[in-house]
């Protein structure tokens, strides 16, 4: 199995961590499972909250029905821009949207999704770590292997999020999961609302992964956040987390299409069309 | 007088960077140990996430991970080491900071973790390795799901 890169933020945490900890005199005797109070831990909590693959959520989805997911895909018509933060987030949308198209088995749109990847990195500058993964994406699409295509597009966005890492485009490399996450979102809430139950509106149930994006927006540099596109999102996302504040993490259907209609708006802007 | 301070100091790099990377070696063999504990999970159909985290800490440090988990999702955590006759542990806590239901399996170099997570949110990944010999341990964590 090929080793990818930890997270950009491990590796400096790695050193200081072990700087921190060889300098503090600590007893650890408790083993184990009683309960955990991040007021008392005698440890290191990781400010970062991991980001779920789009795959997570989709497996989810598989389990709870067969929603008609050639409905969700989209045509894409990518912007031109050179904008490597407009570029990002549009990658990430383009892997996730890859991700509906497995799910509704549309081999004509993986192949033009496919394109697109390869299309997007080139203009990032990360083409040739990209490549091989579209091709494995062809050859998996025309062997019937979803479940090789879905591997296939995880891989690619984590390909590009650690290339971006290496190359210290750290930001860059959260508008790749951001664009994704939105893409996500807009189709497990479209799905969720025209089949609603609460139990399938539990998957909405993520509001510190919203507040982990928002926090990695905060911190861009002004430059960044100067852009009009990444102040709308930062906006929505305070609309998404607004929305996301429910009792039992259960969500009515009201608010399901409030988080959708915000999703969609975002995506609309970040491809430079008309929301649906 | 320059050249005779040159030779040392080309030594002294030189083994500064082979420190640097036998110790990136071992951290990446803590990695290596939590994928051979994955593949029987493979072949049970669980998904081995590409990214994983990993470090060094003091012995018996713990450490905590915040994870977004959906339910309907079976999640299985691999915390590995490189180092020799350690504790290896690894629990799951819900938002309210209690147990949740799970699984463990433990072997030499790595303590599995499996979860099925009750409802949908954020845990919290708690984990510590002790040596009884080593003051600082290596430890890397990987993850699936089906």
């Amino acid at each position: 199995m090929k080793i990818f890169p930890a997270p950009s933020w491990m590796p400096h945490c790695s050193g200081l961590l072990f700087a921190l900890f060889a300098s503090i005199a600590t007893a650890q005797n408790s083993a184990g499972v009683e309960k955990f109070d991040p007021n008392n831990f005698p440890g290191f909590v990781m400010e970062e909250v991991v980001v779920p693959v789009p795959s997570e959520i989709f497996s989810v989805l598989d389990k709870l029905g067969e929603p008609n997911w050639k409905d969700e895909v989209n045509e894409l018509i990518i912007p031109n821009t050179s904008n490597r933060t407009e570029l990002s987030l549009i990658f990430g949308l383009i892997v996730a949207e890859g991700f509906v198209a497995v799910q509704a088995q549309d081999k004509q749109a993986i192949e033009d999704i496919g394109r697109e990847v390869i299309n997007v990195a080139r203009k990032l500058g990360l083409e040739k770590p990209v490549s091989r993964h579209a091709k494995s994406i062809t050859d998996a699409v025309q062997q019937d292997d979803w479940k090789g295509v879905r591997r296939e597009f995880d891989q690619t966005q984590a390909t590009v999020r650690a290339e971006m890492q290496r190359m210290k485009d750290s930001d860059l490399a959260q508008c790749v999961s951001l664009g994704g996450w939105l893409r996500g979102t807009a189709s497990v809430t479209s799905v969720i609302s025209k089949n609603y139950s609460a139990d399938r509106s539990e998957l909405l149930n993520q509001p510190n992964l919203v507040e982990h994006f928002i926090n990695s927006v905060t911190r861009m540099p002004q430059t960044t956040k100067n852009n009009q596109l990444i102040t709308a999102i930062s906006q929505g996302l305070t609309k998404i987390r607004s929305d996301m504040n429910v009792p039992r993490g259960v969500f009515s259907l009201e608010k399901t299409n409030s988080i959708r209609k915000t999703s969609d708006d975002l995506l609309a802007l970040i491809l430079k069309t008309k929301a649906n | 007088m320059k050249k005779a301070f040159l030779k040392p100091l080309l030594l002294c790099c030189t083994l500064w960077l082979a420190t640097v990377h036998l110790a990136q070696a071992t951290v990446d063999e803590a990695y290596d140990h939590t994928m051979e504990a994955a593949m029987p999970y493979v072949e049970k159909g669980y998904t081995v996430r590409q990214d994983y985290w990993n470090g060094e800490v003091e012995s018996g440090q713990k450490l905590a991970l915040r994870h977004q988990l959906f339910k309907g999702n079976d999640y299985v955590f691999w915390l590995g080491t490189a180092n020799e006759d350690c504790k290896i542990e690894i629990s799951v806590f819900d938002s309210k900071g209690q147990p949740v239901h799970m699984e463990r399996e433990e072997s030499d170099f790595t303590s599995t973790v499996r979860v099925n997570p009750p409802n949908t949110g954020t845990y919290t990944i708690v984990f510590s390795v002790t040596s009884k010999k080593d003051r600082g341990v290596t430890w890397a964590i990987s993850y699936g799901y089906r």
